[in-house]
């Protein structure tokens, strides 16, 4: 087990895992836009950067990002020496001319001390950050309906074609993971709306309730073997039978059988 | 959308027919796409993205991403405007200006008549004759502004 | 003919060369791309056309052979006439059958194509007594220009494979890292990694399926050493590969190339098919037991693929954006495979360090960077071209003995080397030595072998302005600093060089530079700074012209410059109206002439041309005080 010295800290840390973790685990806060542990880290963001050096280094520092950083035996971490805050303010500042008006955006800069960017601001505000968390949702769920789009500064988010994405499931996966609200959906009792694709909303059969969409059913039917009526009742009426199903068998199943 | 009623996939189709049909070959096959058809019509991007089994947004994004790739219909005449350090210090500004004030076209736009499409290239490597102007195939070294109209004329007639 | 085995190899050579010995005269003509643009194919094909209708190959034994770049683009096209060496530049169609009977037939030498030396004004017959020639060392470009790409024959009649035969019939795998590593080889795109220290790692690394890659994404503007070396010697390239593969055990590869090299790929493309029929490539090669094969990746114009992480997604058909680089290629590259990535030019010497000895090579070159090392010649320099040369020669030496001085006999200002991560020096870095450590003490870089020589015509800021365009054109756009303060970067530049700069500018481009130094993900945003980096530190009098006088000394930023001519010593020549795109200038033969101010756009075409020195450029501001002077009178 790999241990290493964060702020000062001594932390020992899982063998494969990323210097984010560690920090973490040690209490130390470090601030990040694109990672969520649903998906693979991506290192997009910046913000994360910290020193790493060893005390044979002879004072030299690298500098690193923590989310992709693999844990190394006898390394020590500054994750918040003077060029490691200048990078930050740096990269915030540079994200506060693009989002000028995102909350979330505003509140991480105050935090740094930066009210106002320095820099030139985005005419057409966006609440976009391009963190790129919604693509990867989508590739993990397996649908890969939007994109990265274009390159350098005209790059965005979009589905093929900045139509309808014809792979879109509708299953707000993007929605749910963007950190700003940037990916805006609609969901009513018999439609939803994402992407300007719409989508037929299903039913639970039980009760009634309008819970996923009829292409995200119709998408995981047969998978593994599971019948599309699985999909069809609602993870709450599953829960319901499944304890009821638990009660009439006596006891609930939480004690394991000896 | 009335043009892709009239799209042929037998290029495509002979293309695809060439490459394995794995994600690696995408780029490839975009490149001859794009060569076949002049630029990338959606109808044939989707056909590519079935064909190779790559998601089409990840076809999209590359479409987007590489500047080689077009995503509207190119004119029959590219000038390329070599935009290298050394074109730039040696004039290429003033050529860009000067296809401009004679067809009217910025970097990557199209004339009405579909005849010639002004496109920037980030170095084409012919640095010694730099300024550079690739009108069709054909490789112009030291241009200048003053004669360019004259390549202009050959190159659209070809 | 396939060759089976190390024995029949050495025959095919003999036979090849042989073959060579035979012909009695050779017409070379150059057929890289800088020639081909100036109609060397039409030269070629008067020439093929010619010793064919008049049975010339029977009676003087003459050949006739399209080579790769000479690298002296600017004079092609190029003819060089062998036995002799006679260089004959700027020949054209109807320059051939006087060559064929002159030359050819009688041994008469044509002054009038033959090379004049700019500085000394006198015509210069062997092509080995030219400046340009005469000073260089080649190594990598050993064979550009003297073979055919197209003949995998006259390849191995001028050594090819050698070093290939060598490696696979008397040396262990690590007896070639060995040797690569006493030669002193360092990556020749750039960063100047030590090769062998790449390949021993690839070799460690686990796994039985690895992979050998040849970067020829050429990005950097005003480089084009790799296409050269693709274009005319793609045999280097392959040989130098297949030893590589050798070494690390890997026994698949890719040549990424720049789709913007259209004659790059197609003569790669035929090197690897000859190759594969003649069993240098494939399985078994030259019966050694050792499988190893290639294929051609056209790149989709990208500059960033040229960063290593990028072009392996783009070879696995992806968007090129780089990763992080905590663990290595030659862990996890290609596929997530063992990766070892080289440039062409590092590929090129590989063959030629086997075949001569570590030893050899590394008897040219500086403590550090040994060997010889090619260079892009070009910008406002007189003799623009390719070269080679032992690494540790000085700039000077460069631009003033092979490059043949500025242009116009203008002042030098600056050399800018290393491409959009590089920097420029000024006048008084002229005699520095050229090795990797030296170029980036000095605050710019190796790259890819572009020098690109200014001269006091040419203004920094703007040139650090072009490479911030080009940079921001060119960012994958994935992580923020390099992203957005590209954006910004430009933004600040717009103003400076449009006389909106104010205080503080400076301050606030050292402070963007800094972040993006140290927070971008890859090398192309962490030396996006550089060329603002050294311009700022080399030539800052000129950002603060911009910002506190709204001046651009150079006179190239058009909103601060205006033009006028002066009353003597004016002829009226006509020569500036004949060049002035938006007819600003106006005048009678032999008369002073007038630049209407209304209609001028500053763009300086006038000055360039005017025999006299009677054209004047003053800041814009300037100007109209002048202009106010005036009215007072």
């Amino acid at each position: 087990m790999p241990t290493l010295t964060i702020d000062g800290k001594t932390v020992h840390a899982e063998h494969g895992t990323f210097l984010l973790a560690a920090c973490r685990k040690a209490g130390i806060d470090v601030p990040t836009l694109c990672e969520h542990p649903a998906v693979e880290p991506y290192g997009g963001c910046r913000l994360c950067v910290v020193d790493v050096t060893r005390p044979e280094w002879d004072g030299w520092c690298k500098m690193v990002v923590a989310c992709l950083f693999p844990v190394e035996d006898g390394i020590v971490v500054h994750t918040r020496s003077q060029r490691v805050l200048d990078t930050r303010k740096v990269v915030l500042d540079l994200l506060l001319a693009r989002c000028p008006e995102t909350p979330l955006i505003r509140d991480l800069a105050a935090t740094y001390g930066i009210a106002t960017t320095s820099y030139v601001k985005n005419p057409v505000p966006t609440d976009c950050i391009l963190c790129g968390l919604c693509t990867r949702v989508c590739d993990t769920m397996g649908m890969s309906a939007i994109s990265s789009v274009d390159r350098g500064a005209g790059r965005e988010i979009a589905p093929p074609f900045r139509g309808p994405p014809p792979a879109c499931i509708g299953c707000l996966a993007c929605a749910e993971i963007c950190p700003t609200g940037f990916i805006k959906a609609e969901s009513g009792l018999r439609k939803r709306r994402i992407w300007e694709k719409d989508f037929d909303m299903l039913r639970c059969p039980e009760c009634g309730r309008s819970h996923i969409t009829v292409a995200q059913a119709d998408f995981f039917a047969g998978r593994g073997g599971v019948p599309r009526s699985y999909f069809e009742t609602c993870d709450v009426c599953k829960r319901a039978a499944l304890a009821a199903t638990a009660t009439r068998l006596g006891g609930p199943p939480a004690t394991p059988a000896r | 959308m009335s043009e892709h009623a009239c799209v042929d996939f037998k290029p495509v189709d002979a293309i695809l027919s060439r490459y394995p049909r794995e994600e690696p070959s995408l780029i490839q096959v975009l490149q001859d796409v794009q060569r076949a058809y002049n630029y990338l019509p959606c109808d044939v991007l989707t056909r590519v993205a079935g064909e190779l089994g790559v998601p089409l947004a990840k076809v999209f994004s590359v479409a987007t991403f590489y500047k080689a790739f077009a995503l509207t219909p190119q004119g029959r005449t590219i000038i390329k405007v070599c935009t290298g350090t050394a074109c730039h210090i040696r004039g290429a500004p003033q050529l860009i200006e000067e296809v401009q004030r004679r067809l009217g076209i910025g970097p990557g736009g199209t004339t009405e008549d579909m005849a010639f499409t002004l496109q920037t290239v980030n170095c084409v490597g012919a640095c010694a004759m730099a300024p550079v102007v690739i009108v069709g195939e054909k490789y112009v070294g030291a241009a200048k502004a003053t004669t360019l109209a004259t390549h202009l004329v050959q190159g659209g007639g070809e | 003919m396939r060759i089976e085995s190390l024995e029949q190899f050495g025959a095919a050579v003999e036979a090849a060369r042989q073959a060579h010995l035979a012909k009695g005269r050779e017409i070379w003509v150059c057929c890289g791309t800088g020639c081909l643009a100036n109609g060397s194919k039409a030269v070629a094909e008067a020439f093929d056309a010619r010793i064919a209708s008049e049975g010339l190959q029977a009676s003087l034994g003459l050949y006739h052979k399209a080579t790769g770049c000479h690298g002296f683009c600017e004079r092609g096209p190029l003819v060089v006439i062998q036995p002799e060496g006679l260089l004959y530049a700027k020949v054209k169609v109807g320059d051939v059958p006087e060559i064929l009977d002159k030359t050819v037939a009688r041994g008469e030498v044509i002054p009038r194509l033959l090379y004049k030396d700019p500085t000394t004004k006198q015509a210069i017959a062997k092509y080995d007594d030219i400046p340009f020639y005469r000073h260089q060392t080649r190594v990598a470009m050993r064979n550009i220009g003297r073979v055919d790409p197209g003949d995998l024959d006259d390849a191995l009649a001028h050594g090819a494979y050698a070093g290939l035969a060598k490696a696979l019939s008397t040396m262990t795998p690590d007896q070639v890292i060995a040797e690569i590593e006493a030669s002193g080889l360092r990556g020749r795109g750039g960063a100047g990694f030590a090769t062998s220290r790449k390949w021993k790692a690839c070799r460690k690394a686990r796994g039985d399926r690895k992979f050998v890659l040849c970067n020829g994404d050429e990005g950097d503007p005003g480089a084009f050493k790799d296409r050269s070396i693709m274009e005319g010697d793609p045999h280097s390239v392959v040989e130098g590969m297949i030893i590589g593969a050798y070494a690390i055990g890997a026994h698949e590869g890719y040549l990424y190339v720049r789709d913007e090299y259209p004659l790059a790929v197609v003569n790669v493309g035929k090197a690897l098919v000859a190759a594969r029929e003649r069993g240098l490539l494939g399985a078994n090669i030259l019966g050694s037991g050792f499988d190893f094969d290639l294929k051609v990746s056209r790149g989709g114009g990208a500059f960033v693929c040229g960063e290593s992480s990028a072009l392996m997604r783009s070879i696995e058909g992806r968007t090129g954006e780089p990763r992080a680089k905590y663990v290595h290629a030659s862990d996890k590259g290609l596929f997530d495979l063992p990766t070892n990535l080289n440039n062409v030019e590092t590929w090129a010497d590989v063959g030629a360090i086997i075949a001569g000895g570590g030893a050899w090579f590394a008897g040219w070159g500086t403590q550090k960077s040994k060997g010889t090392k090619a260079f892009s010649l070009v910008g406002k320099v007189k003799n623009t071209g390719l070269i080679e040369l032992p690494m540790g020669t000085t700039l000077r030496h460069i631009i003033y003995d092979i490059g043949g001085g500025i242009l116009k006999d203008r002042p030098f200002k600056a050399v800018q080397t290393g491409g959009p991560s590089g920097g420029c020096l000024p006048a008084d870095k002229l005699d520095l030595p050229v090795d990797y450590e030296i170029l980036a003490d000095n605050g710019s870089m190796m790259g890819s072998g572009g020098m690109i020589v200014m001269d006091d015509r040419t203004c920094m800021v703007d040139v650090a302005k072009y490479f911030l365009k080009f940079l921001s054109e060119e960012s994958c756009g994935k992580c923020v600093p390099c992203r957005e303060g590209l954006k910004q970067m430009l933004l600040i530049f717009d103003d400076l060089c449009t006389g909106k700069g104010k205080g503080g500018d400076i301050e606030r481009i050292e402070r963007l530079c800094k972040g993006m130094q140290l927070g971008s993900l890859c090398e192309l945003g962490k030396s996006a700074a550089n060329p603002v980096m050294s311009t700022l530190r080399y030539f800052r009098a000129e950002y603060e012209a911009h910002i506190d006088h709204k001046a651009c000394p150079a006179g190239m930023c058009r909103d601060l410059t205006s033009y006028e001519i002066v009353e003597e010593p004016c002829t009226g020549c006509h020569q500036c109206v004949k060049v002035c795109p938006t007819e600003a200038i106006a005048g009678k033969a032999k008369q002073k002439h007038v630049i209407d101010p209304a209609k001028c756009i500053s763009c300086g075409a006038c000055f360039d041309v005017c025999p006299e020195d009677c054209i004047r450029f003053t800041a814009r501001n300037g100007r109209k005080e002048a202009a106010h002077a005036h009215a007072d009178h």
